[in-house]
């Protein structure tokens, strides 16, 4: 009844329910025992008593009861409570001890640091881009709509307006249907014309993605008819910048492509569509009877209940009705079951996001791999501390903490260890992310919306809690059942290969072989890149510029081009630095190339809509020079090649194989089935890769600009490299024609640099994960063979007092070394190999199966509007969404 | 002070288990014979109720029991009084007197009007 009375009730407390119940039932019974022998010695009968007893008492269930309930109340808050001091308890001690090993601390939480910043960078990158949903309402029932023909050779294919029409009006699936492509405009406010990204999309576009302007009002459905689409819906940011945050902005007249347009309303602050760097949306002006120019994607929102299948397969009987209403003679008519024609309906999330989808998978797992080299590194530290401490262990053993509750004092100890590394690593990854979003190497989709938020934030409390637990609970075991063996200074016995030993080795080769695993990926991916990079892309574009020019309006016919090319020309390659330049529809790579069937004279003509494609390509002379596209045969464009002499062509060497060789294809008529005119082969050129290097070159067919005409326009120049000769072009350009927004300047190598810029980025952060890894892992072996050495001192002491040499020594620690190295190597290629396939992917990762239009540079338009003959069904090869 | 406004009777066996334990900790039996010899056996509780109100007492932190060995040799739960249980007893006593005295006077008023 002295002792502590707190210790005493936490003793019986910690017994369990059963006997709390035991309690109760003891203590009543004493009561009524009392009673009992009362009445009996004031001369009751036992039986009288008892029962006297037992009703004084009043109902002793009840009691009873009451009792238990409030008991185990009681029991369960003082639990509780005492389970949390304790807790504080073990962390307040933990600090301290922490503290009294600094250097310790600093290594561990430096280490840490590292790990767990570079984790949660990357998690930072994957959440905002792969994991979160879109920023749209219900973004999940997004789906994008475009078309396929593989009998065609086309696997993706854009919708023509009618099919946007079709769609809309015929597909029930579909709570709203709009359409849209990517365009380009000049924009005049004010005195200077500037380029702007557009969006073109059909009137029920903001009814599908459920967001509406935040000032003025959406478009109507007169304004999305052909003709009427003179208005203009600006993003928040064009409001901002461009227009000064004008509050009076709704109703305002500005000139776009020469013409007067409405502003009727601005997005509110952070919409984009499909990228941020859409400045303005447009109607389409649709013309539901368009059947030409494949341009168009659709965006649709899924019904309740429908599934992107569902409204796939939906879409797919709608296409083929339609093939079937429009077939023009000499086709086959659409067999259903013989066809591979059909949609393709994705969720907008998966579209925008599956390109990046596997490198960002693959960067996160190699950052996850260092992370466990950290930890490893750390688990070795803990352990050979660990190992100094037996001591206190074993004293705290003997005063009498149970097993448990050692562990659980070194348990605290490490996850505050771990805690310790995340804020530091946390305050690592919010500069990482900071600096990598404001990077170029930022070519990401979705990229704005990468925050460190509290998602991330409890992703990474997670992981360190984990990382603490996962490093800390093996020394902590091997502490404790080090102190079971039951000798007070076993600990401080060393020679033999105790469990701490054995211990430190898995780590070891546990590191090395994920060093391996990370250093080969790493190779293989450079390696891979280089190659790539290394590509003969058929053209030299090494010190080549682009500049883009959009036509004014009063260039629209032959002459007044021919005049325009002409001019241009001679003043530009006039300016000193200049060795050659030339315009055309597109640079090779950059995506503004017409593709289309093409038929060959005297060939069998294939069935309607199953001809070959090709690219075609309007330049001017010299253009094969200026871009160094090799002639192979035959001649180039000469300025007598122009509307009023034969129409010519040059073939490429991929489209000369069609002919039987470049030396048959000369004097040969091609002509492209979107067309009636018939072109005379006079040349053939080198064969030329386009968009993604990694696929064999497509053929191009090259006609003579002033032939065919254009109004987008690419002006190549070659020069010596110094940006005045490129300044001095532009003012010479502008001052031909100053309506020309001269804003479009690129190196054409960056061009180039730009399609591998997801390639580049994973190969520059893996290449720091991989040597990063090395270090961590070299640091390991490094303090796992400098505690083996010092564990043994007293056997070495030994072995060098019986007479061994210091040589022998030192090749018998260097032997374990290599052995552990050997073994790690020997892991980390196995494990290499297993990862190698799944890396195979990203190695030759290609893009085919993307959507066909969007990159809103230069998306063809009626090019050749004195030639109403023509009617071209135009798709440009694009890649990007 | 809720239970001492709302639950009197409850409060009063309180306050009685903390002057019984005053002198010293008291097993329940005993406790329960000391009150009904103080209150002149004018209050007979029905002697289980005197338990539930041991526990909560004990809960409360006002009280705290062990066993130990009664006179006859029998094991049984001993509670005494903890420094806070007397405070407690130093503020509640008042109290409860003060309420007491005044349900009295109403009690013993002879008009019905609250003058």
């Amino acid at each position: 009844m002295s002792l502590v009375p707190g210790w005493r009730r936490l003793l019986r407390l910690s017994l369990g329910k059963r006997s709390l119940e035991r309690d109760v039932d003891n203590e009543l019974a004493f009561h009524l025992a009392m009673r009992e022998d009362e009445l009996r010695r004031r001369g009751l009968a036992p039986d009288a008593a008892r029962a006297a007893a037992r009703e004084r008492f009043g109902d002793a269930g009840r009691v009873r009861d009451e009792c238990v309930r409030i008991d185990q109340r009681h029991y369960r808050a003082t639990r509780m409570r005492e389970w949390i001091e304790s807790l504080v308890a073990d962390g307040s001690y933990a600090v301290r001890a922490l503290r009294r090993t600094p250097a310790f601390t600093t290594v561990a939480t430096i280490t840490l640091a590292l790990g767990i910043g570079a984790t949660t960078a990357m998690f930072t990158l994957v959440d905002g881009i792969l994991l979160r949903p879109l920023p749209y309402p219900d973004a999940d029932r997004l789906v994008r709509v475009i078309q396929s023909y593989p009998e065609k050779g086309l696997d993706t294919w854009g919708l023509s307006q009618q099919n946007v029409a079709m769609y809309h009006d015929r597909a029930t699936g579909f709570a709203a249907f709009a359409g849209y492509r990517a365009g380009e405009v000049t924009l005049r406010a004010g005195d200077r014309p500037e380029r702007l990204n557009v969006l073109l999309v059909t009137a029920d576009f903001f009814r599908v993605i459920g967001v509406g302007p935040v000032m003025g009002r959406p478009f109507t459905a007169e304004e999305d008819t052909p003709g009427n689409n003179t208005a203009l819906i600006l993003s928040y940011g064009t409001w901002q910048n461009r227009f000064g945050a004008n509050p009076s902005i709704i109703g305002t007249v500005v000139e776009v492509d020469g013409k007067p347009y409405h502003i009727v309303g601005v997005m509110p602050r952070g919409f984009a569509f499909p990228q941020p760097d859409v400045a303005a949306w447009v109607p389409m002006g649709l013309d539901p009877l368009r059947r030409f120019g494949y341009l168009n994607s659709g965006l649709g929102r899924l019904g309740p209940g429908v599934t992107p299948e569902h409204a796939e397969r939906q879409t797919t009987a709608i296409m083929w009705d339609w093939a079937r209403e429009n077939h023009t003679a000499g086709s086959s008519s659409v067999d259903p079951s013989t066809t591979q024609m059909k949609t393709i309906v994705r969720p907008l999330h998966e579209v925008v996001t599956s390109r990046s989808a596997r490198p960002l998978t693959v960067l996160l797992a190699a950052v996850t791999l260092i992370l466990l080299i950290a930890t490893a590194n750390v688990a070795m530290l803990l352990s050979g501390r660990a190992a100094a401490r037996q001591r206190e262990i074993n004293l705290r053993t003997a005063l009498g903490a149970t097993a448990g509750r050692v562990v659980r004092q070194l348990l605290t100890e490490s996850v505050v260890l771990a805690l310790l590394g995340a804020v530091a690593g946390v305050s690592i990854a919010v500069v990482a992310v900071r600096i990598f979003t404001h990077s170029t190497l930022a070519t990401l989709p979705r990229i704005d919306e990468v925050r460190l938020d509290g998602r991330v934030l409890a992703f990474t409390l997670a992981v360190s809690v984990a990382s603490g637990l996962a490093f800390g609970l093996l020394p902590a075991l091997h502490a404790v059942r080090g102190q079971l063996t039951g000798d007070l200074i076993a600990g401080q016995r060393e020679g033999t290969r105790g469990p701490s030993r054995r211990f430190n080795d898995v780590l070891v080769v546990a590191q090395l072989s994920m060093s391996v695993v990370l250093l080969i990926a790493t190779g293989l991916v450079l390696k891979s890149f280089q190659r790539l990079t290394q590509l003969d892309l058929g053209f030299r574009p090494e010190g080549v510029t682009s500049i883009a020019l959009a036509l004014p309006s009063r260039i629209n016919d032959a002459a007044t081009l021919r005049a325009f090319v002409n001019t241009t020309l001679e003043q530009v390659r006039a300016v000193p630095g200049v060795q050659s330049a030339s315009l055309s529809w597109a640079l090779p790579m950059e995506n503004s190339a017409n593709y289309d069937g093409y038929l060959i004279e005297g060939r069998p003509v294939p069935p309607s809509g199953n001809e070959e494609q090709t690219f075609q390509i309007a330049v001017s002379p010299q253009h094969f020079k200026t871009v160094g596209i090799p002639l192979l045969m035959g001649r180039d464009f000469a300025s007598t090649d122009d509307s009023t002499s034969a129409n010519v062509g040059i073939v490429d060497e991929t489209l000369a194989r069609r002919f039987g060789g470049g030396t048959e294809a000369l004097g040969k008529r091609i002509r492209v089935t979107g067309d009636t005119a018939w072109f005379t082969i006079i040349g053939v050129t080198g064969a030329v890769r386009e968009q993604d290097a990694t696929m064999p070159p497509k053929p191009h067919l090259y006609v003579s600009l002033p032939q065919v005409g254009g109004n987008r326009l690419s002006l190549a120049v070659r020069a010596n490299g110094s940006a005045a000769v490129i300044t001095n072009v532009r003012r010479v350009v502008a001052e031909i024609e100053p309506s020309i927004p001269l804003d479009e300047v690129r190196s054409l190598s960056s061009v180039i640099e730009g399609t591998f810029a997801t390639r580049r980025l994973t190969r520059i952060l893996l290449s720091g994960f991989a040597v990063a890894g090395l270090l961590l892992a070299a640091v390991g072996i490094y303090g796992v063979m400098s505690l083996n050495v010092a564990h043994r001192r007293r056997e070495f002491g030994i072995r060098l007092a019986v007479g061994a040499e210091p040589r022998t020594l030192v090749k018998l620690v260097l032997i374990e070394g290599a052995a552990l190295a050997a073994a790690g190597v020997v892991l980390g290629i196995a494990g290499a190999v297993v990862v190698t396939r799944w890396i195979t992917t990203l190695l030759y990762d290609v893009s085919p199966t993307d959507p066909v239009v969007l990159r809103p540079c230069r998306s063809p338009s009626p090019r050749s509007r004195w030639r109403p003959a023509t009617s071209r069904r135009a798709a440009p090869h694009g890649a990007t969404h | 002070m809720a239970d001492s406004e709302i639950d009197l009777l409850r409060s009063s066996l309180d306050l009685l288990v903390l002057k019984a334990l005053s002198w010293g900790p008291k097993h329940g039996y005993a406790i329960n014979e000391w009150i009904e010899g103080a209150t002149d056996s004018v209050l007979l509780l029905e002697e289980g109720t005197l338990y539930p109100a041991l526990h909560r007492l004990e809960r409360r932190g006002w009280v705290a029991s062990e066993w130990g060995v009664s006179e006859n040799n029998r094991r049984a739960k001993f509670y005494t009084l903890t420094a806070a249980g007397r405070a407690r007893f130093r503020t509640q006593a008042p109290v409860w007197h003060r309420h007491a005295e005044a349900i009295t006077a109403a009690l013993r008023r002879t008009s019905a009007n609250p003058a």
